[in-house]
């Protein structure tokens, strides 16, 4: 795992992109693709020496796969030196032991001369050994950039947009189909107090930062397929630029805003018998009633998602604005994948979450306004929770709405000296 | 439209600004009442209590500060941010040179870590204070549109500054400086005057009780 | 139909809704025109009154007090006020607005200044509420109660109908009752004391206790017929005309006994008013030293005139009325008087400058719609004194001790309430030989 390098990964889910033909490339679910970016980062982002292993070429060539980085020909006015490879020079204080030797392939012919196959090799990120001190400093060319290019700009893009237009579509598709979901019993006039000040703080503050960094980070992905034909390069430039800037101002202030989500949400969100069969019923998305306490299993899901997704776009994040903390660009590279598939799920998922949460549901929104909702909702859409705390259902909403600032769903406390 | 912008509408904006802030702390300030006639305790003086009251209240007092922490530290950030983003951000040190003082006088600059720091916070306090504004039960019934359009010209202003933080392209410059030439003429007939007159709310209070030997 | 705790009954008064928007407008100077230019809508006040903490109802937020006052200002007075009338940005205040304004601005306001220590522009809410009632009463609004003891005070000499004779009776008395001598209408005096009519009536214990220290002193003093009401239900209720009459009462009665000394009774806003606005009421200073009982007593402390017995009895506890310490400056006699003298003294959190109002300030007392709030708000200082442990609370001011009687009735409390004045009163140190 720890070796599993950026090539080997971009030569299983694309190897067809050196055809230059984007319509061949590979069909692999793009979920395995965020599995695996995913659990690249998490598991060895910090373990930070992913080398680049650099399979034999003629390997490549007897495999018919395709060489990472090959398109790319050597400069114009790349000078045939000899090769040194055997030769190359020692640090300081090194005993004479050689380098390891780069063989030269055994049936170079024609123009697979030996200055080309050291071009190969330079090209393909082959570590030299150099005086410099330093992670990287033995190598000219990293050749994986190349490869993270392509699997961003072609796969992520590609099922990340994907992803994207089908929840928006599976969304105006239930809006005209189900329209919005009204509370049967209609509005009781009864209200019970449900989240305090503190929780819909934290939530409008998060979802601020959401929205600011969503709109800039879809602007950085998908500009280039999305906008720059719209706009025109100076147009782009102007706004890829500006939407650079304002994303890696907001996006520190997102991790304490999902860590304050943590603390102020984590209780009932733990996972209880009743989720299996919400889940089961789908919610009562389609019908049937689904019981749930004061959260359902959808919004348990959300609320993992919030914290793993948050944290995984917060951790990466912080790698692609503080390179200077990290050993290798590699790390980088699987950070950016890493942050972009988490991202547009993350924003997949969370346009969902807004949609039940206002336009889509009605009585929803006003827990995160006021923090009170109506009985009648309640009783209909967390039954368990309703039962609960019936007894807190007042008529005076602007009581409730204080009560709920204070306590959220519990009792609040008198006279405070 | 770019010369538009940094030229004239600049003037007028700033035109605007100054005399509409004069005219309005001119007018708070020639509005006298009568001398305070009562004798002041021993040892107390209004011009003393003034100073204190100016001081004392930059803070929670009186052990308040439990009660009033959330206004508190977010008030702050927003507060020292922005104070730091205006005065010490490099392209605003330059503009300040090039179009008010010259470039003999100066200040240091603002590092770039410096910035980020300083935006991050005032951003932050900003959107905790307008998300508390938006749902606490005493702010919501006192905000007015004059609040919430204080407070969106605010942001946008300095959304706009930091999209324009490369540098690199003319336009998002001007656009910045659009943004804030906007709040810069609804300045004086705003709340945002806020800014001037709590020097002159606290020192009136201060002078009135800090001849009583404590003002509040 | 019940009525919620600091709402009234809608009723049918006549309101005049231009004088009130007059007065409003004669009284805004600079130093409220600062006041409404500075409030940044923060709500922090909320936090220190009250009204707002006992009760939770966002209603009683102290910045909403400024309201009428800024209303008129941005339509009339403020710069660029012509701009927002054109522009439609400053509404006429209409007379509905001024009836459901009326219990903010006199129900549940006790001038207490606690909202100003919060308050980040140090808005002095209190003082524009004082001139927001003027306003009011001008309209014909105002609480029927609180006007008629302006009223009395103004025919009668005292809201609690206390008049010259009813004074002479009771002081007369009093004396023969305690074998006292209590001065009344001495023809020169130094020291002219004065009463307040809730003593008068209620706790008149308090005034023989008063007698007993300043003879036990030495001290020469006297009360007089013409200026006895400390009391000051014009400044209370917004009558400005009653204000000034009851100050030129007490300053005609000190200059014709040559008082050089004014001494203030147990009463907190008798003394604010007197020691801060008699002056400015007058429009002439004063040619007398306006004095509370505790700074006095202190004095007398101080220069050896007076010697108390360790009170031993019981733990106790203080409450600062407002407008002694907070607005009035006398925090630390008080304090010189309990020193070494409550052998367990404990102070509240908060105290001093900072202590929370009983409830019953700025003329709330005397009305009784406004009492189911009151006692709420007093639940507060019975947290705290029970937080201190002590099973005595000592005070310096009739008008609290009245309210914290009431309320303690009310939520049935059993802490005792003590006057500062009849525990020193009870424990002089009296030579053999006298
Ligand atoms: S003066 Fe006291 S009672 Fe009046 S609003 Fe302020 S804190 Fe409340
Ligand atoms: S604390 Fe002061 S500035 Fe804030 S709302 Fe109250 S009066 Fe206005």
């Amino acid at each position: 795992m720890a070796r599993l390098s950026l090539s080997a990964l971009g030569r299983r889910i694309a190897p067809g992109w050196r055809t230059n033909d984007r319509r061949s490339v590979s069909s692999w679910p793009g979920a395995i693709v965020v599995l695996m970016a995913l659990a690249v980062v998490l598991a060895s982002a910090p373990a930070a020496h992913a080398q680049q292993t650099l399979p034999d070429p003629d390997q490549i060539k007897s495999q018919g796969m395709a060489t990472p980085g090959g398109s790319v020909r050597p400069p114009a006015n790349a000078v045939n030196l000899p090769d040194t490879s055997g030769s190359s020079v020692r640090r300081p204080g090194e005993t004479g032991r050689p380098a390891p030797a780069m063989t030269v392939p055994g049936n170079a012919v024609g123009n697979e001369s030996v200055t080309e196959s050291l071009w190969d090799r330079v090209r393909h990120g082959q570590r030299g050994a150099v005086v410099v001190p330093g992670a990287e400093q033995g190598v000219l060319i990293q050749s994986a950039g190349e490869e993270w290019r392509l699997i961003r700009n072609d796969q992520v893009v590609h099922y990340g947009g994907m992803l994207l237009l089908a929840v928006l579509t599976a969304i105006v598709l239930f809006y005209l189909i189900r329209g919005r979901i009204k509370i049967e019993g209609g509005r009781s006039g009864l209200v019970i107090p449900r989240f305090t000040l503190a929780q819909r703080i934290a939530h409008w503050f998060a979802a601020t930062l959401f929205v600011l960094l969503a709109l800039s980070g879809l602007i950085i992905l998908f500009g280039k397929s999305v906008l720059l034909p719209v706009l025109g390069p100076t147009g782009f430039a102007v706004v890829a630029s500006a939407s650079m800037q304002g994303h890696n101002l907001f996006g520190p202030l997102f991790l304490p805003a999902v860590l304050a989500i943590l603390v102020l949400f984590i209780k009932g969100n733990a996972p209880r018998a009743v989720d299996v069969s919400w889940l089961f019923k789908a919610g009562g998305l389609f019908g049937s009633h689904a019981s749930a306490g004061k959260y359902n299993a959808g919004q348990k899901l959300w609320f993992l998602m919030t914290i793993i997704l948050g944290v995984a776009i917060s951790v990466s994040g912080f790698v692609l604005l503080f390179p200077d903390f990290i050993a290798e660009r590699s790390q980088a590279q699987l950070a950016n994948l890493a942050h972009g598939i988490a991202a547009v799920i993350f924003i997949a998922v969370g346009i969902g979450h807004a949609y039940i949460g206002s336009l889509g549901m009605e009585g929803a929104f006003e827990a995160m306004s006021t923090g009170t909702v109506d009985t009648n909702w309640a009783k209909e859409h967390h039954d368990i929770w309703y039962a609960e705390h019936k007894g807190q259902a007042m008529a005076d909403t602007g009581r409730a709405e204080v009560e709920a600032g204070a306590a959220g769903d519990g009792v609040m406390h008198g006279v405070r000296p | 439209m770019i010369q538009f912008i940094e030229g004239p509408l600049w003037y007028l904006a700033l035109t605007v600004f100054v005399v509409g802030v004069a005219w309005r702390i001119i007018a708070l300030v020639t509005m006298k009442r009568p001398a305070d006639l009562s004798e002041a305790r021993s040892g107390s003086s209004g011009a003393g209590g003034a100073v204190k009251a100016i001081i004392q209240h930059s803070v929670p007092h009186g052990g308040n500060l439990g009660r009033t922490l959330y206004h508190f530290v977010t008030g702050y950030l927003f507060h020292v941010g922005l104070l730091v983003l205006i005065l010490f951000a490099a392209p605003h040190v330059e503009f300040i040179q090039e179009r008010l003082i010259g470039a003999d006088i100066g200040w240091p600059k603002l590092p770039r870590w410096g910035f980020i720091i300083a935006a991050e916070a005032a951003f932050a306090g900003l959107i905790l204070l307008y998300v508390h504004r938006l749902t606490d039960p005493v702010k919501k019934q006192l905000s007015d549109i004059d609040d919430h359009l204080g407070v969106w010209l605010t942001f946008i202003v300095m959304l706009t500054g930091c999209l324009a933080l490369q540098e690199a392209h003319a336009g998002l410059r001007a656009f910045h400086l659009l943004t804030v030439e906007a709040l810069m003429i609804y300045f004086p007939f705003s709340r945002l005057i806020h800014a001037f007159t709590f020097l002159l709310s606290r020192a009136r209070t201060g002078a009135t009780y800090g001849r009583r030997g404590f003002a509040p | 139909m019940t009525v919620e705790p600091g709402t009234i009954a809608p009723d049918n008064r006549p309101v005049n809704v231009q004088a009130a928007v007059d007065k409003m407008d004669a009284l805004l100077g600079g130093h409220i025109a600062s006041y409404l230019d500075a409030c940044v809508h923060c709500g922090q006040c909320a936090q220190a009154c009250h009204f707002h903490e006992a009760t939770q109802n966002p209603r009683h937020t102290p910045a909403l007090k400024l309201l009428p006052m800024t209303r008129v200002y941005r339509r009339n007075k403020s710069p660029f006020s012509g701009l927002k009338k054109a522009l439609g940005l400053a509404p006429e205040i209409t007379e509905q607005e001024l009836r459901d304004w009326e219990p903010l601005i006199f129900d549940t306001c006790t001038m207490c200044a606690r909202c100003t220590v919060v308050c980040p522009m140090a808005i002095d809410i209190a003082s524009v509420v004082a001139a927001t009632r003027q306003a009011f009463v001008a309209a014909g609004l105002g609480p029927p109660d609180l006007l008629q003891a302006a009223d009395n005070a103004r025919d009668k000499g005292s809201p609690l109908g206390v008049t010259p004779e009813v004074l002479e009776d009771r002081v007369e008395w009093l004396a023969d009752d305690n074998e006292i001598e209590i001065p009344l209408d001495k023809d020169k005096a130094d020291v002219l004391l004065t009463v307040s009519s809730i003593e008068m009536m209620k706790y008149p214990d308090s005034v023989v206790a008063m007698a007993k220290l300043l003879n036990t002193a030495g001290v020469d003093w006297t009360l007089s017929s013409k200026g006895y009401e400390a009391t000051n239900f014009g400044v209370l209720s917004g009558k400005s005309d009653v204000a000034k009459i009851m100050v030129e009462r007490i300053a005609a009665a000190a200059e014709a006994v040559n008082a050089k000394t004014v001494v203030v009774p147990e009463c907190g806003h008798a003394y604010g008013v007197l020691r801060w606005s008699g002056a400015n009421l007058l429009g002439r200073e004063l040619p007398f030293q306006v004095l509370h009982i505790t700074e006095y007593l202190a004095d007398l402390k101080r220069q050896g005139r007076l010697k108390f017995k360790p009170y031993t009895e019981q733990a106790v506890t203080y409450h600062d009325p407002c407008q002694i310490s907070r607005r009035g400056g006398a925090t630390a006699d008080a304090r010189y008087l309990l020193d070494g003298f409550a052998s367990d003294f404990r102070e509240m959190t908060p105290t001093g400058n900072f202590n929370w109002c009983c409830g019953g300030g700025g003329g709330v007392q005397a009305m009784a719609r406004a009492a189911d709030v009151r006692h709420e708000v007093f639940r507060i200082k019975m947290a705290q004194v029970e937080a201190t442990g002590a099973p005595a609370l000592v005070s310096a001011c009739a008008n609290c001790r009245l309210t914290m009687d009431e309320s303690k009735a009310a939520l049935k409390w059993d802490k005792e309430l003590i006057s500062i004045v009849e525990m020193l009163a009870d424990n002089l140190d009296v030579p053999a030989e006298s």
